[in-house]
C-alpha cells in the first residue's frame, strides 16, 4: 500500500495544479478584457459613439475564454498524441477541430459586427435605485444573431437571440447614487456564440443619460396646507366635477375614463374629459423649507410630490427659477420631479462627463 | 433506460442539454466497447444512469466526499487492469472513467463543455485503434453531433432546435474543412515517437510464436487482412509466394517454440530473379515483418535475424506500416552451419514419439542420401492415406505418433511438425517456419492481399553445401493448397471464410473494389508522410520541401483562410436591401420635414398623415390615399405589389405640388 501511495499522491497534486492553472488563466483573460485603462483608451480612440450606431467590425475585440484555452490545450494534446503515434486520421481530427475553432472565432466576430445599436430610453429613477438603460439592438442582416448580451461592471444582461430584421432590447444597469443626469459612461456589447470558446466584445460610449430624481426624504414633515384654488378655471381639461367632452385615447389614460359606450358605437376609443370647478391643490414651495440644505429641501419636496401624486391630489411646485402650476397626472409628476432632479445640476453634469 | 428517454420532454432545459451531451459521449465511446474492460463500461453506464436519474428526480448530485473516493478507486482500477496509465489502452480507459466521473459533478454549462471535450478525445483515441475507411463516416458524424451539441449547450436563452444546430455546425465544419485539409498536407511530419509507446497486450495476428498441432481441434481462421503487397514489376509465381514469419526450433514432443534468437550472421546469396515490393502490414502488435522468403534488402528500421526473419528494430507494429523490401525466392548459404545452430535444430525430446523416431531410422537406413530420405518422407505423405483438413481430430500426448499412425488428418502445422521431427530423427538439421502463403491478386489495385486464412507452416532442412532448403510437406498432401490457396484445398462441405464471396463473381468484384478503395485510403491518407509531401511539392513545381517551404505554405494557408472566411462571412451578413415601401415613406417624411412638418417620434403613419392632411387641406385627398396604400402595404394581410408604384407616383407628385 505504501509503495502505491506515492504514485497516488502525484495525481491529486496534478488535478489541483490544473484547476489553479485554469483559474489563473481565466483571471488573466478577465484582467485583459474590461480593464478600465483599456476602456479609457478605447474611449479616447473612438470618441463618443453616435446614436444610432452601426457597429463596424474593426471596433470588435476578441479573445479566447477559459473554455477556449482549455480547448486549445486539448487540441495540442491531440496533436502531440497523433504525431507520436504517427496516426494521420487522429492528426486530421486535431486539425479539423483546430480549423473549427478558428472558424468559430470568425463567426463570433461576425455575430456582433454590423448590428445597429440604438438607445431605447431609460425610465427615470430615484437616487439610490438602479437606473436601467435600455439598449435596442437591431439585426439588419439576413442571418440570425445569437447570444448577444450587454454588460458593464454592474452585471450582464440576459443574452438575446435576434432574428433577421428583428430587434431586441438589452438592459444595462447603473446604480443611481445622486440626483441629476446620470450618464451611462460605457457598456460592452458581447457574445460568446457559437461554442463559448471566444468572447467577442465592443466597448461603446454612447451619450445616454438617465434622469435621477432626488431620493424622497422619510415621511414626517406634513405637507403644506391645502389651498382651494381657482385651478379649475386655469385648466379646463383637468378636474373631475363636470363632463366636458371626449378626446381620442392615448396610452396611459385611465381605463375608468374610457367612453365604452362610444366605443360600442364604433367611434373608436374615446376618453371622457372632465372640467373641474373646485380643484384643491397643494403648492410645494422651496421657500417654506427654511433651515434645510439644498439636497434636503429637494428630498422633502420630492416626498411631498410622491405622496400627493399617490393620493391623487393636485399640486404645484415652486423652486428658485422654476414655477410649475398646480396640476395632476403622471406627466405632471414627472415634470415636477425632473425639475427637482435638474435643479442647479446642469453645469455640474456637463463638466463631470 | 427507455422510460428515461420517454420522459426527456419533462426535463429542464439543462437536463435536455445534459441528455444530448450524454448521447454524444455514448456515441464516441461505442467504438471502444470491444477493447475496454467490462468494469469500465459498467462504471460509465452507472454514472450515466445515476446522473440522468438525479436530473429527472431533481436530486442533489453526489457530494464531494463520495465522488473523490470513487474517482480514485476508478483510477486505481485502471492502473490495476492495465498496469500502466501510459499508452492508448490505459489512456482510453482513463478517459472513459474521467468522463463518467465528470458526469457525476456536471452542473454547469462549463462542465457540459468539458464532457464534450472528453468525448472529442474519445473519438480521437478511436482513431489510434482503427483507421479503417469504414470507420470514418461514423467518427465524422459523431464529431459533428458533438459540435452541434456544443453549440446547443452554449445557447442560454432559448433551446436551439437540433436541426438548426446541426445545420449551422455543418456549415461551419465545411468552412473549416479546407483549412484542415491544407494543414494536413503542409504540416511538417516528424519521424519517430516523442515518448515510448507500450505495446498493446492482445495480439491480433493469425500467427503465434508457438505451434502445437493437436491442441486445437478446429482451426479458427479469419478472412481478416494480414498485409498487402505491391510489387514493382513481375509477381513471383504463386507456388513461391512464401511470406516468412517466426521460425520455431524448440520441440517438447507436442509444442514448437521459438528459441532465443541467435544473431549469427549468415551470408545469403540470392539465386535467380529478385523482386522489389512494398509490404503494408495491418497492425498486429508484433515486431514481425512478413517478407517474401528470403529478404535480401530492407530499410534501416528493420533487422534480419539469423533465422532470416525480418523484424522491426524497436516498436511492434501497432499502426498500419509499410516497408520497401527486396527478396529472392531462391538462395543458398555457402558457409557451414554454426555448431550451436546445428545442435539446436537436431534436438528432440527424449522418450517422446518413439514410433516416429523408429520410422525415421528405418527410412534413413533405406535411403542413400539425405535428399533421398526427404523424398521418401514426402512420397509417404503423398502416396499413403494422409488427408488435408481444417477440422482434424485432437491428438494424444505423443502427437506426432498419433498423427502419423492413427489419425492421418491435419493441416499445414501437422505436416510441417511431423516432417521436421522425422528429419531431425534422421540426423538432418530441420526447423519449422511459420508465415503466410499465397495471397489474392487484386486486379483493381494491382496488389496482393494476404489474409489471416493464408497463414501457413512449412519446414526447412539444412543440406551441407546448399544451405537451408524449404520443404513444404503440405504441398505433397494437398498440392492444390499451394497452387490455388485454401479454397481449392478444402472439400465443398468444409467451411472456409470468404469462399462464398470468392465463388460469386459480382460479390468478389465488389469485395476487391472495396479493398482497392481501402488500399488507396491506406496508402494516400493513413500512410501520408514526408514522402507524399515532397511528391505533391514536385507536382506544384517546388524543388525541395524543407521546413522553410512548409512554414511559408502554412502561413499562406492561414492567411488565405482568414481573408476568405471573413470576406465570405461579411458578404453573408451584409444588411438586406431595405424595404422599398419604407423607403418611399421616408422620402415623404423628408419632404414634409422640409415644409416644417416633420414626423414626431411618437407618431405612427395614421396620426402623422392625418395631421399633414389637416395642415395641408389641399393635399388631403392624396394624403389619405397615401395613407391607405402605405398602411395596406406595410401592415395589411395581403399586400398588393402593384400598389407600390402607385404609392411612389403619389409621393413624387406630392413633391412637385408641395
Amino acid at each position: 500500500m505504501s509503495s502505491t501511495s506515492s504514485s497516488h499522491a502525484a495525481a491529486p497534486a496534478r488535478l489541483l495544479g490544473k484547476r489553479s492553472l485554469r483559474r489563473s488563466l481565466s483571471r488573466l483573460i478577465r484582467s485583459l478584457s474590461p480593464h478600465p485603462r483599456i476602456r479609457r483608451w478605447t474611449r479616447k480612440r473612438h470618441g463618443v459613439d453616435p446614436d444610432p450606431f452601426t457597429l463596424p467590425g474593426r471596433r470588435i475585440y476578441i479573445l479566447p475564454t477559459g473554455l477556449g484555452v482549455t480547448y486549445a490545450f486539448m487540441l495540442f494534446a491531440m496533436f502531440l498524441g497523433a504525431m507520436n503515434y504517427g496516426n494521420n486520421l487522429a492528426l486530421g481530427l486535431a486539425f479539423l477541430l483546430g480549423a473549427l475553432g478558428l472558424t468559430a472565432m470568425h463567426h463570433s466576430h461576425r455575430n456582433l459586427a454590423g448590428v445597429r445599436i440604438q438607445s431605447a430610453g431609460c425610465e427615470p429613477v430615484f437616487a439610490g435605485q438602479m437606473a436601467r438603460f435600455r439598449i435596442a439592438i437591431e439585426n439588419p442582416s439576413p442571418l440570425t444573431r445569437y447570444e448577444l448580451t450587454a454588460s458593464n461592471e454592474e452585471g450582464i444582461a440576459a443574452p438575446q437571440r435576434i432574428e433577421p430584421g428583428a430587434r431586441a432590447v438589452l438592459e444595462v444597469i447603473v446604480p443611481a447614487e445622486a440626483r441629476g443626469l446620470l450618464p451611462l459612461r460605457y457598456f460592452e456589447l458581447a457574445t460568446r456564440h457559437p461554442f463559448g470558446l471566444f468572447r467577442a466584445w465592443s466597448v461603446l460610449h454612447m451619450d445616454l443619460r438617465c434622469i435621477v430624481f432626488p431620493r424622497p426624504s422619510a415621511h414626517g414633515k406634513p405637507p403644506p396646507l391645502v389651498e382651494t384654488d381657482t385651478g379649475g378655471a386655469q385648466d379646463l381639461s383637468r378636474g373631475d366635477e363636470e363632463f366636458a367632452g371626449l378626446r381620442s385615447f392615448h396610452p396611459g389614460d385611465a381605463p375608468s375614463r374610457i367612453a365604452w359606450k362610444a366605443y360600442a358605437r364604433e367611434q373608436g376609443l374615446q376618453v371622457k374629459v372632465y372640467a373641474g370647478t373646485e380643484v384643491t391643490s397643494h403648492l410645494f414651495d422651496w421657500d417654506t423649507l427654511r433651515g434645510l440644505g439644498v439636497e434636503a429641501r429637494l428630498s422633502q419636496l420630492c416626498r411631498w410630490i410622491e405622496d400627493a401624486h399617490a393620493a391623487g391630489h393636485a399640486f404645484g411646485l415652486k423652486i428658485p427659477g422654476t414655477h410649475i402650476p398646480a396640476n395632476v397626472g403622471a406627466s405632471h409628476r414627472q415634470r415636477c420631479l425632473t425639475a427637482l432632479a435638474l435643479y442647479q445640476s446642469d453645469e455640474q453634469q456637463s463638466s463631470e462627463s | 433506460m427507455s422510460s428515461n428517454l420517454l420522459r426527456v420532454e419533462s426535463l429542464s432545459p439543462f437536463g435536455r442539454k445534459l441528455s444530448w451531451v450524454i448521447a454524444g459521449l455514448a456515441l464516441a465511446v461505442v467504438p471502444h466497447v470491444p477493447h475496454l474492460s467490462v468494469w469500465i463500461l459498467v462504471l460509465l453506464g452507472v454514472a450515466i444512469a445515476a446522473r440522468l436519474v438525479t436530473e429527472l428526480k431533481g436530486w442533489a448530485l453526489p457530494p464531494k466526499w463520495l465522488r473523490i473516493p470513487i474517482a480514485f478507486g476508478a483510477l486505481f482500477g485502471v492502473l490495476l487492469t492495465y498496469r500502466t496509465l501510459n499508452g492508448v489502452e490505459a489512456g482510453t480507459a482513463l478517459l472513459v472513467v474521467m468522463a463518467g466521473m465528470k458526469l457525476l459533478e456536471t452542473r454547469s454549462i462549463r462542465d457540459l463543455t468539458v464532457v464534450v471535450f472528453l468525448a472529442y478525445f474519445a473519438v480521437f483515441s478511436g482513431f489510434l485503434y482503427n483507421q479503417e475507411l469504414l470507420r470514418l463516416p461514423y467518427m465524422l458524424a459523431t464529431s459533428w453531433l458533438l459540435t452541434a451539441t456544443l453549440m446547443r449547450v452554449h445557447q442560454t436563452t432559448l433551446s436551439m432546435p437540433v436541426r438548426e444546430a446541426v445545420g449551422l455546425t455543418g456549415k461551419m465544419m465545411l468552412q473549416a474543412l479546407p483549412l484542415a485539409v491544407l494543414l494536413f498536407v503542409f504540416f511538417p511530419r516528424l519521424p519517430g515517437n516523442f515518448w515510448a509507446v507500450p505495446a498493446r497486450s492482445q495480439a491480433s495476428s493469425g500467427l503465434d510464436d508457438e505451434l502445437s498441432p493437436g491442441d486445437v481441434s478446429e482451426l479458427s481462421i479469419s478472412g481478416a487482412i494480414a498485409f498487402r503487397v505491391k510489387f514493382d514489376g513481375e509477381l513471383p509465381p504463386p507456388r513461391e509466394r512464401y511470406w516468412r514469419g517466426p521460425v520455431l526450433h524448440d520441440f517438447d514432443g507436442r509444442t514448437w517454440r521459438r528459441a532465443r534468437p541467435l544473431y549469427i550472421p549468415q551470408a545469403v546469396r540470392p539465386i535467380g530473379t529478385t523482386y522489389r515490393y512494398r509490404v503494408t502490414l495491418e497492425p498486429h502488435q508484433r515486431s514481425w515483418i512478413f517478407a517474401l522468403d528470403v529478404v535480401t534488402d530492407w530499410p534501416s528500421s528493420a533487422v534480419r535475424t539469423s533465422d532470416l526473419q525480418l523484424v522491426t528494430r524497436q516498436q511492434p507494429i501497432s499502426t498500419l506500416t509499410s516497408f520497401d523490401l527486396e527478396s529472392a525466392t531462391h538462395y543458398e548459404v555457402a558457409a557451414p552451419l554454426p555448431t550451436a545452430m546445428r545442435r539446436a535444430d537436431l534436438r528432440l525430446p527424449e522418450r517422446r514419439n518413439p514410433r516416429t523416431l523408429e520410422l525415421a531410422r528405418t527410412l534413413r537406413a533405406e535411403a542413400p542420401s539425405d535428399e533421398a530420405f526427404i523424398e521418401a518422407v514426402l512420397s509417404m505423405f503423398r502416396e499413403q492415406e494422409y488427408f488435408y483438413t481444417l477440422e482434424p481430430p485432437r491428438l494424444e500426448r505423443d502427437s506426432i505418433d498419433d498423427f502419423l499412425f492413427n489419425t492421418r488428418r491435419g493441416f499445414c502445422e501437422h505436416f510441417a511438425s511431423a516432417f521436421t521431427t522425422l528429419a531431425r530423427a534422421a540426423g538432418i538439421p530441420a526447423r519449422v517456419v511459420t508465415g503466410y502463403h499465397g495471397g489474392e491478386f487484386n486486379p483493381m489495385g494491382g496488389y496482393l492481399i494476404v489474409r489471416q486464412s493464408d497463414a501457413h507452416a512449412w519446414s526447412e532442412v539444412w543440406i551441407d553445401g546448399k544451405g537451408w532448403i524449404r520443404i513444404d510437406p503440405t504441398a505433397a498432401v494437398a498440392p492444390e493448397r499451394i497452387e490455388g490457396g485454401i479454397d481449392a484445398a478444402m472439400p465443398e462441405d468444409e467451411p472456409v471464410p470468404g469462399r462464398l464471396i470468392r465463388n460469386s463473381r459480382v460479390l468478389s468484384n465488389i469485395q476487391l473494389a472495396w479493398d482497392a478503395a481501402n488500399t488507396f485510403w491506406n496508402n494516400q491518407i493513413i500512410e501520408f508522410s514526408a514522402l507524399q509531401q515532397s511528391w505533391l511539392a514536385n507536382k506544384i513545381g517546388l524543388e525541395e520541401l524543407g521546413w522553410r517551404e512548409l512554414g511559408i505554405a502554412m502561413a499562406l494557408t492561414l492567411g488565405a483562410f482568414f481573408a476568405i472566411l471573413s470576406a465570405y462571412l461579411a458578404w453573408r451578413f451584409r444588411p438586406r436591401s431595405r424595404d422599398p415601401v419604407l423607403q418611399v415613406y421616408e422620402e415623404l417624411c423628408r419632404k414634409f420635414a422640409q415644409l416644417n412638418l416633420p414626423r414626431l417620434p411618437h407618431e405612427g403613419p395614421n396620426d402623422y398623415l392625418n395631421r399633414l392632411a389637416s395642415a395641408e387641406p389641399k393635399l388631403a385627398r392624396q394624403l389619405s390615399e397615401v395613407r391607405d396604400i402605405y398602411v395596406g402595404l406595410r401592415y395589411g394581410p395581403s399586400p398588393a405589389p402593384a400598389n407600390l408604384s402607385r404609392l411612389k407616383y403619389l409621393v413624387n407628385s406630392l413633391g412637385t405640388s408641395g
